[in-house]
């Protein structure tokens, strides 16, 4: 029972880091009509550099810095996929994301090396709950992760800011005509995609080291909780990232560490088999 | 002579290498009611299209109130007073009618990146909500619907919504690309009729691309007749009703001909 409640423990906190990657997903699907494969190098990106940072600056410094670093790349890449004209289809999107995945991954080689990256939580000791492990840095991921989708909802649900986002995907034209600069938009879109990815990428870095092709592993199972919420719900996105993460902290603990993968991909497609379905009829 | 408001002057539209629009030039003076027929492909959304700034023109000049806006960015045409209804009414679906409205005045506050947007917004939003209540006024029926997602409403309500949303940037100039696709007669007949209040009592100029020919003649005092990207015709509506050529190619005439057989 112990070692129950610690997998569902462990796979929440895995899970909301899954989630905040897949709410990226979301924000820039939502926003761009992209499907951003690049959404794992975020996570990854962060990681290594605040590991390297790190050995020169505080933790929360190189954690900012790194964040920014990123998100700057993440709008670099929105401009790339998106386009002067700000026009993208979900394919198109996906093959120039994934290429500059594969460039990403060249690079993160050439300046981290091949080896795995990671540094330190918070805090090392761990509360014991009734025999169940909690690291403080669990609690950390959750709360952040928390505060950011209730922000995240407020902000496409409430503002006007959230309503032109939205606008942009729904009618490219007609947001156009009514004097929304799509393209600054989507470029905005992109970089708040990435610095939620870098945000987990950082929280989950202490409990789950990185290497340079971690990037796929994390942008699946971003995907895959994404695709909880259709790829257009934030709390949606959440929710699926902490069943995900559960998922497969059950299945490693009880079955084959080496299913974890497979549980993502399992997961992600059953549900976009489902959705069709759904889709159909009742369109 | 008055500067007019609106002066298309040689317009050429290109795709690629195809030529969509020829040099076209065209003029609308400040509070004037313009129609523009022609059949499917002869480039009346392209001209529109090229105006708002949609589309970049390759050669020509497009000028509001004398000055020169020929590549001027969508939102630089909607702040100088020129919106636009698109083909199809392209509503904002997920999206409340009354979020469809405000994005409206949204487009016309903001500049560029969402941050420096959100504060325009937040400073003029008194006003904004004043130009809603008068668009509700206007058009009570956006006001039943306010909750509702525009995706959900009928064809002639998102006619409402987009209209609606298009006067939210208070403009001086309203272009209108065919106001009566789709749509049931009666419901054009509506719109029609509110156009021309709009017009007359608010002295927003309007410019009506449509198919239907009669519509168009009769809420339009001047037309312009496009062919293959090309004006073939232009002059008042009365006139232009009358000419042999439109009442074969617009008004049915072939049909009578026709069934006289
Ligand atoms: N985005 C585009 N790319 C390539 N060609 C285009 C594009 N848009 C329009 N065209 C072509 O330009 C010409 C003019 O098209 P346009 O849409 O302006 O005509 P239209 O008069 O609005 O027609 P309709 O009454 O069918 O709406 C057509 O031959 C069309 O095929
Ligand atoms: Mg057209």
């Amino acid at each position: 029972m112990t070692a129950f409640l610690q997998y569902i423990v462990t796979g929440i906190s895995d899970g909301a880091a899954y989630g905040l990657v897949g709410i990226g997903l979301v924000v820039v699907f939502r926003t761009t009509n992209a499907l951003n494969f690049a959404q794992g190098v975020y996570a990854v990106v962060a990681g290594m550099t605040t590991s390297v940072l790190v050995l020169h600056m505080p933790l929360v410094l190189a954690a900012v810095l790194a964040i920014a670093i990123v998100t700057t790349i993440g709008g670099l890449m929105g401009l790339i996929t998106i386009g002067i004209r700000g026009d993208t289809t979900p394919l198109t999107s996906l093959i120039v994301t994934l290429g500059l995945t594969l460039i990403a991954e060249s690079c993160e080689l050439l300046i981290f090396g091949d080896g795995p990256h990671s540094y330190a939580p918070i805090a090392n000791h761990a509360w014991d709950v009734g025999g169940v492990l909690v690291q403080p840095q669990y609690v950390l991921l959750l709360g952040v992760t928390l505060v950011v989708t209730l922000g995240l909802n407020l902000l496409f649900r409430k503002t006007i800011v959230g309503n032109a986002l939205v606008a942009a995907s729904d009618s490219l034209r007609a947001a156009r005509l009514v004097g929304i600069d799509t393209v600054t938009f989507g470029v905005v879109a992109f970089g708040l995609a990435a610095f939620l990815g870098a945000l987990g990428g950082v929280l989950l870095t202490p409990l789950m080291p990185v290497a340079y092709d971690s990037d796929l592993n994390i942008a699946v199972n971003g995907f895959a909780a994404a695709a909880f919420g259709g790829l257009v719900s934030v709390p949606g996105a959440l929710l699926g990232g902490i069943v995900l993460g559960m998922a497969e902290n059950l299945v490693v603990g009880y079955v084959n560490p080496q299913y974890e993968l497979t549980i993502a991909l399992v997961i992600m497609l059953a549900l976009i088999g489902w959705r069709a379905r759904h889709e159909v009829s009742t369109a | 002579m008055s500067v007019p408001l609106l002066d298309v002057d040689g317009l050429v539209v290109k795709y690629g290498g195809a030529v969509a629009l020829d040099g076209v030039s065209l003029r609308l003076e400040t509070g004037e009611r313009v129609a523009l027929i022609g059949p499917n492909g002869a480039g009346k959304t392209s001209l529109l299209s090229a105006i708002s700034g949609l589309v970049r023109p390759a050669a020509g000049t497009v000028r509001i109130d004398g000055a020169d806006v020929t590549r001027a960015s969508p939102g630089r045409m909607v702040r100088l007073g020129v919106s636009m209804i698109p083909e199809g009414r392209q509503v904002f679906p997920s999206l409340t009618a009354e979020q469809n409205l405000l994005l409206g005045a949204f487009g016309r506050v903001a500049r560029r990146e969402p941050v420096t947007a959100l504060l325009r917004y937040a400073i003029e939003r008194g006003r904004i909500m004043e130009r809603l209540d008068g668009v509700y006024e206007l058009l009570p029926k956006l006001r039943e619907l306010r909750e509702r997602p525009a995706g959900r409403t009928s064809g002639g309500e998102q006619q409402m919504v987009a209209i609606g949303r298009a006067l939210m940037a208070d403009p001086r100039l309203l272009a209108i690309d065919e106001l009566s696709l789709g749509l049931a007669p009666i419901v054009v007949q509506d719109l029609a009729v509110f156009l021309r209040k709009l017009n007359e009592e608010r002295g927003v100029a309007i410019l009506l691309v449509e198919q239907n020919a009669q519509l168009a003649f009769e809420l339009c005092p001047r037309a312009y007749v496009l062919e293959a990207g090309q004006l073939r015709l232009e002059g008042p509506s009365a006139e232009l009703q009358r000419n042999p050529l439109v009442q074969t190619a617009y008004l049915g005439g072939g049909l009578e001909v026709a069934e006289a057989r």
